[in-house]
């Protein structure tokens, strides 16, 4: 659709809620001031594993100025978790990673607070730390947690242990295939666990209100799940559970607890609350996050490959090994997509690859900014390098020449209708001057893909109530931390409302008032609330222009909206002030009240049947790599990307930059180290390096236009895609420049001075 | 122990009881209700709290409260005149460069001093003056975009 036919789609407005941002009102959750809130904290396992013995409360209790001193004792007898129910608000029996919560504090001060975790006595029994899940997998390891079975679709074979999931991708008949390839290449990749580091610390604040209520604060990016995580633990309906969301300061997945039932803060301190029936706030520290709060895992990932003379791919296997962390949390969602992933998003004929997501004594995965897809590429795109080296062929041709074309399936989808791979591969290949700039010694290009599924998950709902004045209030499930709801979402009303976008106010989540939604995660905001939101504004406007219809005597299809009134087309002295229908509402309808839902069983039988178009990029960069110091400096970076249909521009470009920062960060410095104990090396920002605008380079951000999506008006997804392609990128950049295939993360001086070091080595 | 001290902030003359030991960035957030001065590593290593200390941009958590007896300080509140946002603000909010805006006061306080002290900084001075400030959400592109564009304007020619 082009954009002349929209009045505000297709524009960058100034961002909803930028003034109060930029004048540093106190909207976030760490803003909060509740009237006589206690101090909420959080004592935390000291050993990485260990069985909890005793814990004796009483010399923190009778300290003056404390209020409640809670264990799981404390607390209804009640696990919770996703894929496995495997784990309690506070541990029990025993601590399966150094950050596990074990008791908590509500004190008169913070001060109060520290002073009486202290005073907790907690007797423990060690038990052998296990934090590489390839050795945990292994039947002599020791096990993580005694009640849970194997995953049912293990392999017969399999003979592991403390697997919480298990993906199986098949194809074809790839060892067959593999033995009739020409070459065939076979590595193996590893990434790190990296924090997402959003800036605002996660709080929590909770109060039982007098009519036996609990209301809960959050800086949460999936409000739905805190409420079902908080009724659940602590026994209660979930019409007696309120979730209110603050300002979020950045999520990035981190911030999804409820989504992860994993390192929850609020079910502990509603649990506080309730016991000292007072309200009560608790706000993590930075360090404390690092070492407590969900994460990106980890992955080991084996990839062979089997190609023909002339560059088709004939077979890959793999295996892949993902950290699942203590508990279960998002781990078999983001190992299964790493899994998937591993597979790659070129025409695969024949595939057999194992992933298995493995408890470890370290703190539980997440779904950070595409779970999964970056450790994925990194494997996948820089194997596609290596074999392309192999075969001496152009990394961009052996990339196009295994490209899919619409019809095609890639492995995790049946069927591609428009498929923008080949050209984002392209473009950047002309933006970075592939072929054609000429590179000073130790500078090197590389390149990289990548691919993003947004599709799966449930649907959600959106509200659009017309005032009567003729403004709109709308309502979603979704949070705004500088993504759709307060971008996007409320220009969709105004385009569909025919109303100045000012005119439009995206409420913060109140579980009492908002539509169910699943959560701000997986790319998901304008594909489930910007299609509920078109629906609710549309069913929205047609109240409006039946109401008008009778008055204007005319039919409701000759009526549209403008300038805030409702006129005949084409004869705009025929009008009625859209006030006037809006408030004559009351007396006939109640007042214009849009619903609209995002139904996501119905898209996937139309994708089902006219196939899917996913987001596809390509990233491409220039580096310079010094040679005595393994310091790697990005000089260029080009990144293509098809997002469909763009409806804010600035949004989009922001969250593909963004994306790529984090990524970069990755690539080059992220990761969160661990002693033999399971204790987290690098706990604060001091020793927990992240980019800072000398390490990011300026970003050029290229949108390809013409392969419609899902979302409303054929939008896909913007905010995760972006983090897929940059470690492979930089990684082949630099084999490109100095020889190395580094194959673990990060590519730190480090790592590659050590590379190069060893290259030098074998070479004399 | 508590310390008696006075100070300005954003033009205001203020006189507190302080704990000699807390930190400027608890004291203007918990005692003077400065909730602009964003929380987040406690090292000074992130820049949210970044405050003006006497037209010197500082890290507000690894400054005694003390230490601030007599100087004048800068929050990102003090910065429009009313209604009218500074230049710097409005060009964070223009250039898109406001993503979940948990960084943006510290930014728009470090680039402010740095306008103050160059009308027409370079890519090299840009870089120097925010490389204190992490932002996690943007990817420094529309950062950077902001603040030439409110150099431009503070310059007259935007």
């Amino acid at each position: 659709m082009a954009k002349a036919e929209y009045t505000v789609l297709g524009t960058s407005i100034p961002r909803m809620g930028g003034v109060e941002r930029v004048t540093g009102a106190g909207i976030f959750g760490i803003d909060l001031m509740l009237q006589d809130a206690l101090c909420g904290g959080i004592l935390r396992s000291q050993y990485a594993h260990a069985k909890i013995v005793s814990i004796d409360t009483s010399e923190a209790k009778a300290i003056a100025g404390v209020h409640a001193v809670v264990t799981a004792a404390d607390a209804p007898d009640v696990r919770y978790g996703r894929t496995y129910i495997d784990r309690y608000m506070l541990a029990k029996h025993k601590a399966r990673y150094m950050g596990d919560p074990v008791a908590a504090v509500a004190a008169d001060s913070q001060a109060i607070v520290k002073q009486a975790l202290k005073k907790i006595k907690v007797v423990y029994e060690s038990l052998p730390v296990v934090l590489d899940p390839e050795e945990t997998m292994k039947p002599s390891a020791p096990t993580l947690h005694d009640d849970m079975p194997l995953p049912a679709n293990l392999p017969k074979d399999a003979n592991v242990k403390n697997v919480c999931s298990y993906t199986g991708v098949h194809v074809g008949d790839p060892e067959k295939a593999m033995a009739e390839a020409d070459v065939v290449v076979d590595e193996v990749y590893e990434t790190k666990m990296i924090h997402p580091q959003y800036l605002e610390p996660r709080i929590a604040a909770a109060r039982l209100e007098v009519d036996g209520r609990l209301t809960v604060w959050a800086n949460a990016q999936a409000p739905f799940s805190v409420r079902t995580d908080v009724a659940r633990l602590l026994n209660l309906p979930l019409n007696k559970v309120r979730v209110l969301t603050t300002e979020i300061g950045g999520g990035f997945g981190g911030k999804a607890s409820g989504i992860t039932s994993g390192a929850a803060i609020e079910p502990i301190c509603a649990l506080l609350a309730m016991k000292t029936k007072r309200a009560v706030m608790i706000v993590l520290d930075k360090a404390e996050e690092t070492i407590s709060t969900t994460i990106r895992s980890g992955a080991r990932m084996y990839i062979k490959t089997g190609v023909k003379k002339d560059g088709t791919i004939v077979a890959r296997q793999g295996k892949v090994v993902f950290d699942a962390g203590a508990y279960s949390g998002f781990g078999a969602m983001a190992g299964a997509r790493c899994t998937q992933m591993l597979g790659g998003w070129y025409l695969m004929p024949n595939v057999r690859i194992d992933g298995y997501v493995v408890y470890t004594n370290k703190q539980v995965c997440g779904p950070v900014r595409g779970p999964g897809g970056p450790q994925a590429a990194f494997a996948v795109e820089s194997h596609m390098d290596s074999i392309a080296a192999k075969l001496n062929m152009d990394p961009v041709d052996f990339r196009l020449k295994n490209t899919p074309k619409a019809g095609d399936k890639i492995i995790g989808v049946a069927k591609l209708r428009d498929v923008s791979l080949g050209e984002t591969i392209r473009m950047a290949a002309e933006k970075i001057g592939w072929g054609k700039i000429k590179l000073e010694k130790n500078q090197g290009i590389g390149i990289a893909t990548g691919s993003w599924i947004e599709g799966s998950g449930p649907g959600g709902g959106a509200i659009v109530k017309v005032n009567e004045d003729g403004s709109a209030t709308v309502h979603i499930g979704k949070v705004d931390f500088g993504t759709a709801p307060r971008f996007g979402i409320p220009m969709i009303v105004a385009e569909e409302l025919g109303i100045p976008v000012e005119d439009v106010t995206v409420t913060n989540v109140d579980t009492d008032a908002s539509p169910w939604d699943a959560g701000t995660v997986g790319s998901r905001s304008m594909l489930v609330s910007g299609n509920a939101t078109r629906l609710a504004a549309i069913d929205a406007r047609n109240q409006l222009l039946r109401m008008a219809a009778r008055q204007l005597e005319a039919s409701p299809d000759d009526l549209e909206i403008k300038d805030r009134q409702i006129r005949v087309k084409g004869t705009p002295a025929k009008a009625l002030a859209l006030a006037v229908v809006a408030t004559a509402a009351h007396n006939e309808i109640g007042e214009v009240i849009g619903r609209g839902y995002f139904d996501s069983k119905a898209m996937a039988e139309e994708e089902k049947e006219r196939g899917s178009s996913q987001p596809f990029t390509t990233h491409a960069c220039i580096v310079e790599v010094d040679t005595n110091t393994g310091n790697v400096k990005i000089l260029k970076y080009v990144a293509v990307h098809d997002v469909g249909f763009v409806i804010h521009p600035k949004a989009v470009e922001g969250q593909i930059e963004g994306a790529t920062a984090m990524s970069i960060g990755q690539a080059l410095c992220e990761q969160v180290l661990f002693d033999e104990k399971g204790k987290t090396l690098n706990p604060t920002f001091v020793d927990y390096l992240m980019p800072t605008l000398n390490m990011i380079p300026k970003i050029e951000t290229v949108l390809i236009k013409g392969y419609p999506g899902a979302g409303p008006y054929g939008t896909k997804g913007a905010g995760e895609i972006g983090c897929v392609p940059p470690p492979p990128a930089i990684a082949n950049a630099i084999y490109n420049a100095v020889g190395v295939r580094i194959r673990q993360l990060p590519l730190s001086p480090e790592n590659v001075l050590r590379a190069i070091r060893e290259k030098k080595k074998s070479a004399s | 122990m508590s310390l008696e001290i006075s100070l300005t902030v954003n033009g205001k003359q203020h006189r507190a009881s302080i704990d000699p030991s807390s930190s400027l960035l608890d004291f203007l957030r918990d005692t003077l209700g400065y909730k602009g001065v964003k929380i987040c590593c406690n090292t000074g290593e992130c820049g949210a709290c970044t405050i003006l200390f006497n037209g010197k941009p500082v890290n507000s958590c690894v400054v005694l409260a003390p230490d601030a007896a007599g100087a004048q300080i800068l929050t990102v509140e003090g910065l429009a005149e009313g209604d009218k946002l500074h230049p710097v603000q409005q060009a964070f909010i223009d250039t898109g460069a406001v993503q979940c805006g948990y960084c943006t006061p510290g930014f728009i306080i470090s680039v402010k001093a740095l306008l103050d002290r160059s009308k027409n900084p370079t890519e090299e001075e840009i870089e120097e003056a925010v490389s204190g400030n992490i932002c996690r959400c943007t990817g420094y592109a529309k950062i950077v975009e902001a603040i030439e564009i409110a150099a431009q304007r503070m310059e007259g020619k935007g």
